[in-house]
C-alpha cells in the first residue's frame, strides 16, 4: 500500500513537473511543416516555420533576440513576428528586421547571410510569436528538424506534406527516451507525414563531449525518389544517388592548366623510386605550401577549385587541398580518390542518411603497395600514413569512377602510434629539485603539441607556455635551456629538452625528506563529475605515455621509503607505476594507456575508479632519511 | 564604431587652387624586393616591415567640406604558418568610406617570385554585426618566409576627427603616420611613444609626419589592458581660420547630449511607469529609487544592436521596450527625473580598449555611457544587465569620463571606487578528517561582496549549463582533483536588490582523498590547497604595460583546522607567510598575510589579502608581483600530522 502511494506520488510529480514552470524562458511551440510540390521534374519547396515562446521570468530577456540563418540554397520570406501581452492582450509586431553577415573564425567566406530582429516588448509572461517561410532552392537540402533545443520545447512538431508520387525517406536519432506521435494522412494525391513531440527537455552542450547531435532528439528527412510516366526517378533513394549528385558536382571542377600542376607534381617526384616516398612527398608538400583558408559559396561550396588555381594562390580549403592530392598523385602512377567524409561530430552513416547532412570535408585516400592511406592536408602536421584525428572512425566515401564508389572506415589509431615517452632525471640540489628532462611526442601526441604551440603560445615566452601547459612540479618551476627538435619533420618523433629548477617542492619534516616522483601528473584532473555530466566524455585519440624517472639519491641519504607498485588495468584504460632501486638511483617507470576514443556515461563510475587510483598513486612519495 | 551623436560644427572653407592629391602618385616600388631581417627577426612569426598610414584632407570645389582619403600600406615579411595565418586574410572596413580609390596586393616569395592579387577575388561583405561592410581577400601565393605588401587607398565621409592605431602584436620595423592637411587648421597628438611629429612638405602641402623604428610587438600580459596601450595617433582637421578650441568640442557634446537627455517634461508613459515603480511605496531613500528604475527598466526593456534609428526616439522606446544603448538612457532621464532623483550623465570608454583623454576631442572614444547620482556618490551602468546601483562597472573604473550635468555644463574626472570595500570576500572553512586520515572534509561559507556578487549573479542567472558547472567548480575549491560536492547552496543570488551591496553567499561541503598523503605513521595534508588554485605571475621578460587590477578587493579567510585526537602537528611555519606594497605615505596598498594560531585541538589559519586600488606602479612590478605570488606560495603549504601515541 505504502509503496503504490509512494509511486503514485512520483507520477504526479513527473507530470507536474513537465509545466516547465521553473525555467526562465521554454518555447510553446515549434512547428515545421514542409511542403513540396513537383511540377515537370522541377521540386518547388517551401517550408513554413511557427515558433511561440513564453518569458516564464523577466531574466533572460536576452532572448528577444532572434536570427533566421540564409544562404544561396535558401531564402526567408513571409516574416510575421509579434509579441503578445497576455495580461493586457497586448499585441507589438515586430518593425524592423536587418540582414546582416557575421565573420566565422573557421571560415573566410561564406554566403550564409541571417535577417536578424528583436522582439519588442518581452517581459515576465510575455508570449513572442514569430512565422516565416524558407525556400528550399535545391531538393538536397530538406535538412533535420531539432525536437529538443537549448531550452525546453511544450509542442515540437514537424510535418511534410508531398504529392503521391513522391517518395520521402526519413530517420530519427536520440529518440528512444521520448514519445514520438507519427501521423500518416492521405487526402487525395497528397500525403502528409507528421512527427509531434510533447514537453521535451533542454538540450545544450558540454565541454570535452561529443557534438550534441550525439544526444539531441532529431529527425532527418529527404525526398528519395519520384515517379512519373510510371518511371522511377530516384532523387536521394540512397548513398549511390548522393555520390551520383557529388560526380555531376566534380564534374565542374576547372580542369584548365593542369600541366603546370603535373609540373610540380613530377618536380617533387623526381628523385624518388617508391610509390610510398612519392606519395609521401606530394602529401608533404600541399601539407606544407597550401594554405587553410574556407570558402562556402553557393554550390562553390561543393565544387572544388582547379588545382592549377589552388597551386597559384597556395590557398584553398579542404575540398580544393583533396582535389590538388588527387591530381598530383594520380598523374605520378599513384592510384588515388576524391574522398567525401563527415568529422567526428557527425555521426551519421551514409547507409542510413544518405543525404549531404552525413558529410562536411573532403580528403584523398592514395592506396600505395596495397595499402589504404587517408590524406587530409587541411591538418598541416599529420604525418603521412596517418588520417586527421578528427575523421577516426568515420566513413569514407571513395569516388572510384563516375558511376562507382566504396565506402570505407577510417580506423581508430592505435594507442601505439601517439605515444609520449619522458626520460627525466632528477637530484637535490640545495633545497630545490633540478631536473632535466626530455620528451619524444610522435603520433597525434605531436601533432596537438605543435598545433597548439603554433597557434594558442600568443605572445607568451617559451618557459611560461611549458610551464602553464606541462605543469610540470609546482607553480614555481623555473624552465631553462628549452629546446625543440624535429619540428618540422613529421616522420620522426619531435624531442623537446629542458632543465627544471622546482623550488620548494620537497617537504623536510625532521630528519626525513620527502620526495615526489610525478612532477608530470597527467590525466590527475579527469575525474568526471557523475551528479552534474549529461553526455559521455570524448576523446580526441588513443594514446600511451611512458616515463622513465630516475633521481639521485644525495650523498649521507638513504632511501627509508620507496612506494610500493601500483596499478589499474582495463582493456580501455590503465597505468602501472613501479619503483625499483640500485645503488643511489631509484627508478621510477610510469606507463599511462587510454584505448577509447568516448567514455559513456554507464562507465563514468569506472573511469572514475581508474583516475581516483592514479590520484592516490601519484600521491605517493620517497622518504629519504640521513645514513 | 563611431557613436551616432551628431556635432554641429559649421564653418565655410575658402577656395581652394591646390589640387595635388598625394595618394594619387603614392605608390609602392616597381620590382619589389625582399627586405634583410636579422636572425632573431627571422624566428618571429610574423614582422612587420613597414606600415605607413596616410591621412590626407584635400579641399574639394564641390563642396565647402574637404575631401578626406585615407591609405594604409603594410608590408610583412611571414616565416611560419601562424604568421601566414595572421596575415593572408585582409578585412577592408567600408565603414564611412565613400569610395574605393585603389585597392591592390602582392607577394614576394623567398625565390623572389611575385603574384599579384586578382582583383576579381576580392569580395564584398555586407553589414557585419556592428562593424559594417567590408571589402575582404585572401593574399595569394604565400609561402614561409614571403612577404606580403598590400596597398589601399579610400575616399571616407568628411569628418574632423579621426585615430589610428599603429601599433600590433608584432614588431614593425618602421611605422609611419603622414597627416596631410595643406591649408586647413589641424591638432595631431600621438601616445605611447617618445617620437615626435616632424612638419614635411609633400607636393607643396604641408604635412606632419611621424616616423617610429623598431616598435616592438603588443603582448598580452596579466594585470594590464594592452589593447588600450598601443602606440596611437588622434587628430583633427578644420578649415583654416576657424580656431575651435578643445573645450569647444566638449561643451558642443555636452550641449548635444545634454538637450537630447535631461527632460523638459515627462511622457506620459513615463508617468505611469513611474508610478508602476513606485508602486504607492512613499519615504524612499534615493538609492531604493534609483535601485526600484534600474531593475524595472532592465526586467522590461531590450538593448537592441542594429542600425534602427527608432531606437533612440523615446515614445517608441516607451511603446516597444526596446532601445540602443544610447535610448535606453533617456528612459533612465525620464524616470529618474520623474521621481526627483539628480543624475548626471557620463560618457566615457572601456579602458581595455580606450583611455579616455580629456585634452584631445576624438568621438571615437565616447563609447559607454553611465548615469551619475551624484546624491548617492553611485552610479547605474545601464547597458549591463548584472550590474545594479552601485560603483562603476571594473571595465570603465579609472578611466576618465565627461560628466554632463542637467545644465548641460561639463566637468571631466576619473571614475574612481567610492565605497573602498565594495567587493570583498568573506570565508570561513572548517576542516575535519576522516578516520584513519581517509579523507578530509571541508566546510565553507563564504560571502561575495560588490563586483564579486554581480559576477557570480551573472554566472548563476545567465549562463549556460556548463557555465554554470564550472563556477560551482570554482566556488567549492579549483583543482581539488578528487573533490566530491556532498553539499552546495547558494542565497541572494536574485539580481534585482533593493539594498546596498547585499552579499551573494554559498554553504558548501566537500570531501577529498588527494588532500591527503600518507607518509609512514604520519599523514602530511596540502592545506595550502584548499582556497582553490592560485596562479603564479610570470614574468621572464620586461614588463611593458602598467599594472591595472580588474577592480580594489579583499579577501577575509578564516581556516579552522581540526586536529583529530591523538595526533600533534609539524610544518605550521609554512602558513606564515606576509608580503606587502606600500604606498608613498607607507601606508600598505596590497598585502598577503597568513597566520595561525593553536588553540587546544585546532588551527586556526587567517589570511587577509587585500588590493586597496586597481592600479599600481610599473617600475614596482616586483613588489606587486610579490603580493600575488604569496597566495601561490600559500598553495604550496603543508601541515603534518603525526601520532602523539
Amino acid at each position: 500500500m505504502n509503496k503504490y502511494f509512494f509511486l503514485f506520488l512520483l507520477v504526479s510529480f513527473f507530470s507536474w513537473s513537465q509545466d516547465f514552470s521553473d525555467e526562465d524562458y521554454i518555447y510553446l511551440k515549434r512547428h515545421e511543416h514542409i511542403k513540396i510540390k513537383l511540377e515537370n521534374d522541377q521540386f518547388d519547396i517551401a517550408k513554413n516555420v511557427s515558433e511561440q515562446a513564453k518569458y516564464i521570468t523577466s531574466k533572460k530577456l536576452y532572448f528577444a533576440n532572434e536570427a533566421m540563418h540564409f544562404d544561396s540554397f535558401t531564402s526567408i520570406e513571409d516574416i510575421d513576428a509579434y509579441t503578445l501581452i497576455p495580461e493586457t492582450n497586448k499585441k507589438i509586431k515586430v518593425d524592423y528586421i536587418e540582414t546582416k553577415r557575421e565573420f566565422d573564425n573557421g571560415v573566410f567566406y561564406s554566403d550564409q547571410e541571417s535577417k536578424t530582429f528583436t522582439f519588442p516588448a518581452v517581459t515576465k509572461g510575455a508570449v513572442t510569436h514569430l512565422n516565416y517561410k524558407e525556400i528550399i532552392k535545391d531538393p538536397h537540402f530538406l535538412g533535420m528538424f531539432r525536437f529538443g533545443t537549448y531550452v525546453p520545447t511544450k509542442s515540437a512538431q514537424l510535418s511534410i506534406e508531398f504529392p503521391s508520387n513522391v517518395t520521402i525517406g526519413y530517420i530519427d536519432f536520440n529518440t528512444s527516451g521520448i514519445d514520438i506521435d507519427f501521423k500518416k494522412d492521405t487526402e487525395g494525391n497528397t500525403n502528409t507525414y507528421t512527427w509531434t513531440v510533447s514537453n521535451i527537455d533542454s538540450f545544450q552542450g558540454e565541454d570535452d563531449s561529443e557534438s550534441i547531435i550525439y544526444y539531441l532528439p532529431h529527425i532527418i528527412v529527404y525526398i528519395k525518389s519520384y515517379v512519373k510516366d510510371g518511371k522511377t526517378i530516384n532523387v536521394l533513394n540512397d548513398v549511390s544517388d548522393l555520390y551520383k549528385w557529388y560526380t555531376s558536382l566534380v564534374e565542374q571542377i576547372d580542369n584548365s592548366a593542369l600541366k603546370k600542376v603535373y609540373g610540380i607534381a613530377n618536380d617533387i617526384v623526381k628523385t624518388l623510386n617508391s610509390d610510398r616516398e612519392k606519395a609521401e612527398a606530394i602529401f608533404n608538400w600541399v601539407q606544407d605550401n597550401i594554405t587553410y583558408v574556407a570558402f562556402e559559396d553557393g554550390l562553390g561550396g561543393f565544387v572544388p577549385r582547379g588545382a592549377a588555381s589552388v597551386c597559384d594562390k597556395r590557398y584553398g580549403d579542404c575540398k580544393d587541398m583533396a582535389n590538388l592530392l588527387y591530381e598530383m598523385l594520380n598523374h605520378v602512377g599513384i592510384d588515388a580518390y576524391r574522398t567525401w567524409i563527415g568529422t567526428r561530430d557527425r555521426n551519421y552513416s551514409y547507409f542510413d542518411v544518405p543525404t549531404p547532412m552525413v558529410d562536411n570535408h573532403m580528403i584523398t585516400t592514395a592506396v600505395v603497395e596495397n595499402d589504404t592511406i587517408f590524406l587530409d592536408a587541411t591538418d598541416s602536421y599529420v604525418p603521412f600514413g596517418m588520417p586527421s584525428g578528427f575523421t577516426q572512425t568515420k566513413e569514407a566515401l571513395l569516388g572510384i569512377d563516375k558511376d562507382n564508389f566504396k565506402i570505407i572506415k577510417v580506423p581508430a589509431q592505435d594507442a601505439s602510434k601517439n605515444v609520449t615517452t619522458v626520460n627525466t632525471l632528477m637530484e637535490l640540489n640545495k633545497g630545490s629539485v633540478k631536473v632535466s628532462e626530455k620528451r619524444a611526442l610522435k603520433g597525434y601526441e605531436k601533432v596537438d603539441f605543435i598545433t597548439d604551440y603554433t597557434y594558442k603560445k600568443d605572445t607568451k615566452t617559451e618557459e611560461e607556455y611549458l610551464n602553464t601547459t606541462l605543469a610540470l612540479g609546482n607553480n614555481k618551476t623555473k624552465y631553462t635551456n628549452i629546446t625543440k627538435s624535429n619540428f618540422n619533420n613529421k616522420s620522426v618523433p619531435l624531442i623537446l629538452d629542458y632543465n627544471l629548477d622546482i623550488a620548494s617542492y620537497t617537504k623536510t619534516i625532521g630528519e626525513k625528506i620527502f620526495i615526489n616522483l610525478n612532477i608530470d601528473k597527467s590525466l590527475s584532473n579527469s575525474n568526471i563529475d557523475v551528479k552534474d555530466r549529461k553526455y559521455s566524455k570524448k576523446i580526441d585519440h588513443k594514446f600511451q605515455k611512458n616515463f622513465t624517472t630516475k633521481f639521485k639519491i644525495p650523498e649521507g641519504y638513504k632511501a627509508s621509503y620507496i612506494p610500493e607498485e601500483r596499478s589499474f588495468e582495463d582493456s580501455n584504460y590503465g597505468y602501472r607505476i613501479t619503483y625499483n632501486v640500485k645503488d643511489n638511483i631509484i627508478t621510477q617507470n610510469k606507463s599511462i594507456y587510454v584505448n577509447t576514443l568516448s567514455i559513456q556515461k554507464e562507465d563514468f563510475d569506472h573511469w572514475n575508479g581508474f583516475i581516483k587510483s592514479l590520484i592516490k598513486a601519484y600521491k605517493k612519495s620517497i622518504i629519504l632519511e640521513r645514513q | 564604431m563611431n557613436r551616432r551623436l551628431t556635432f554641429l560644427i559649421l564653418f565655410i572653407t575658402s577656395c581652394s587652387i591646390s589640387f595635388a592629391q598625394h595618394f594619387r602618385t603614392y605608390d609602392w616600388t616597381e620590382t619589389p624586393a625582399l627586405h634583410e631581417l636579422s636572425k632573431a627577426e627571422m624566428k618571429e612569426s610574423s614582422i612587420g616591415i613597414l606600415k605607413k598610414h596616410i591621412v590626407e584632407y584635400a579641399p574639394n570645389i564641390l563642396s565647402p567640406e574637404p575631401k578626406r582619403y585615407e591609405t594604409e600600406h603594410t608590408i610583412v615579411r611571414v616565416n611560419d604558418d601562424k604568421g601566414i595565418a595572421q596575415h593572408n586574410t585582409v578585412y577592408i572596413p567600408m565603414y564611412d568610406v565613400r569610395k574605393v580609390v585603389s585597392i591592390k596586393a602582392r607577394t614576394i616569395n623567398p625565390k623572389g617570385k611575385v603574384t599579384l592579387l586578382n582583383q576579381e577575388n576580392i569580395k564584398e561583405v555586407k553589414n557585419v554585426d556592428e562593424y559594417g561592410d567590408f571589402k575582404i581577400f585572401a593574399i595569394e601565393g604565400v609561402e614561409k618566409n614571403s612577404e606580403i605588401e598590400v596597398l589601399y587607398t579610400v575616399e571616407k565621409e568628411f569628418d574632423i576627427y579621426g585615430t589610428e592605431t599603429l601599433q600590433r602584436d608584432y614588431k614593425i620595423k618602421e611605422a609611419q603616420f603622414l597627416f596631410i592637411t595643406g591649408q586647413f587648421e589641424s591638432n595631431i597628438k600621438a601616445y605611447r611613444t617618445n617620437a615626435e611629429f616632424e612638419s614635411v612638405n609633400i607636393d607643396g602641402d604641408t604635412a606632419d609626419l611621424l616616423i617610429i623604428k623598431d616598435m616592438p610587438a603588443m603582448v598580452e600580459e596579466e594585470y594590464s589592458t594592452p589593447k588600450a596601450n598601443n602606440v596611437s595617433v588622434v587628430y583633427q582637421c578644420f578649415p583654416k581660420g576657424q580656431s575651435i578650441t578643445q573645450s569647444m568640442f566638449w561643451t558642443n557634446v555636452s550641449n548635444n547630449v545634454g538637450q537630447q537627455f535631461f527632460p523638459e517634461e515627462i511622457a506620459i508613459k513615463a508617468k505611469e511607469d513611474a508610478n508602476k515603480i513606485l508602486n504607492g511605496k512613499s519615504n524612499l531613500s534615493g538609492f531604493e529609487k534609483a535601485s526600484m528604475i534600474e531593475n524595472y527598466i532592465k526586467t522590461n526593456f531590450t538593448i537592441v544592436k542594429n542600425n534602427n534609428n527608432e531606437l533612440s526616439d523615446l515614445n517608441y522606446i516607451l511603446t516597444n521596450r526596446s532601445a540602443s544603448d544610447y535610448g535606453i538612457l533617456k528612459v533612465y532621464a525620464q524616470y529618474l527625473t520623474a521621481l526627483d532623483m539628480e543624475f548626471e550623465i557620463v560618457i566615457t570608454a572601456n579602458r581595455f580598449l580606450k583611455k579616455f583623454d580629456p585634452d584631445f576631442f576624438v568621438p571615437n572614444m565616447l563609447q559607454d555611457f553611465l548615469i551619475y547620482l551624484p546624491t548617492e556618490k553611485k552610479y547605474i551602468a545601464p547597458d549591463r544587465i548584472e550590474s545594479r546601483v552601485g560603483e562603476a562597472p571594473f571595465n570603465i573604473l579609472g578611466n576618465y569620463g565627461l560628466y554632463i550635468t542637467s545644465t548641460f555644463d561639463h566637468y571631466f574626472s576619473k571614475i574612481v571606487q567610492e565605497d573602498p570595500d565594495f567587493s570583498r570576500i568573506r570565508r570561513d572553512m572548517d576542516i575535519s578528517f576522516g578516520e584513519d586520515f581517509e579523507n578530509v572534509s571541508i566546510s565553507q561559507d563564504q560571502d561575495y561582496f560588490g563586483h564579486w556578487a554581480q559576477t557570480s549573479r551573472a554566472v548563476i542567472n545567465f549562463s549556460t549549463e556548463q557555465g554554470i558547472n564550472d563556477y560551482k567548480d570554482y566556488l567549492t575549491g579549483s583543482g581539488i582533483e578528487d573533490k566530491e560536492i556532498i553539499n552546495y547552496q547558494t542565497k541572494n543570488e536574485e539580481i534585482n536588490q533593493t539594498a546596498y551591496n547585499v552579499p551573494f553567499k554559498v554553504n558548501t561541503t566537500i570531501t577529498s582523498e588527494s588532500l591527503l598523503e600518507d607518509a609512514g605513521d604520519s599523514y602530511i595534508f596540502q592545506v595550502g590547497l584548499v582556497i582553490g588554485t592560485q596562479s603564479e605571475l610570470y614574468q621572464e621578460t620586461e614588463r611593458i604595460n602598467p599594472i591595472e587590477m580588474l577592480y580594489p578587493n579583499r579577501y577575509n579567510y578564516e581556516i579552522i583546522v581540526n586536529i583529530p585526537e591523538g595526533y600533534g602537528v609539524e610544518g605550521l611555519s609554512s602558513l606564515n607567510i606576509d608580503k606587502s606594497y606600500k604606498g608613498t605615505t607607507g601606508e600598505k596598498l596590497a598585502k598577503f598575510e597568513s597566520s595561525y594560531k593553536l588553540e587546544d585541538d585546532k588551527i586556526i589559519i587567517t589570511i587577509e589579502e587585500f588590493y586597496k586600488t586597481n592600479e599600481f606602479d610599473l617600475n614596482r612590478y616586483e613588489e606587486f608581483r610579490e603580493v600575488i605570488n604569496a597566495a601561490s606560495d600559500f598553495n604550496k603549504a603543508a601541515i603534518l600530522f603525526k601520532t602523539t601515541e
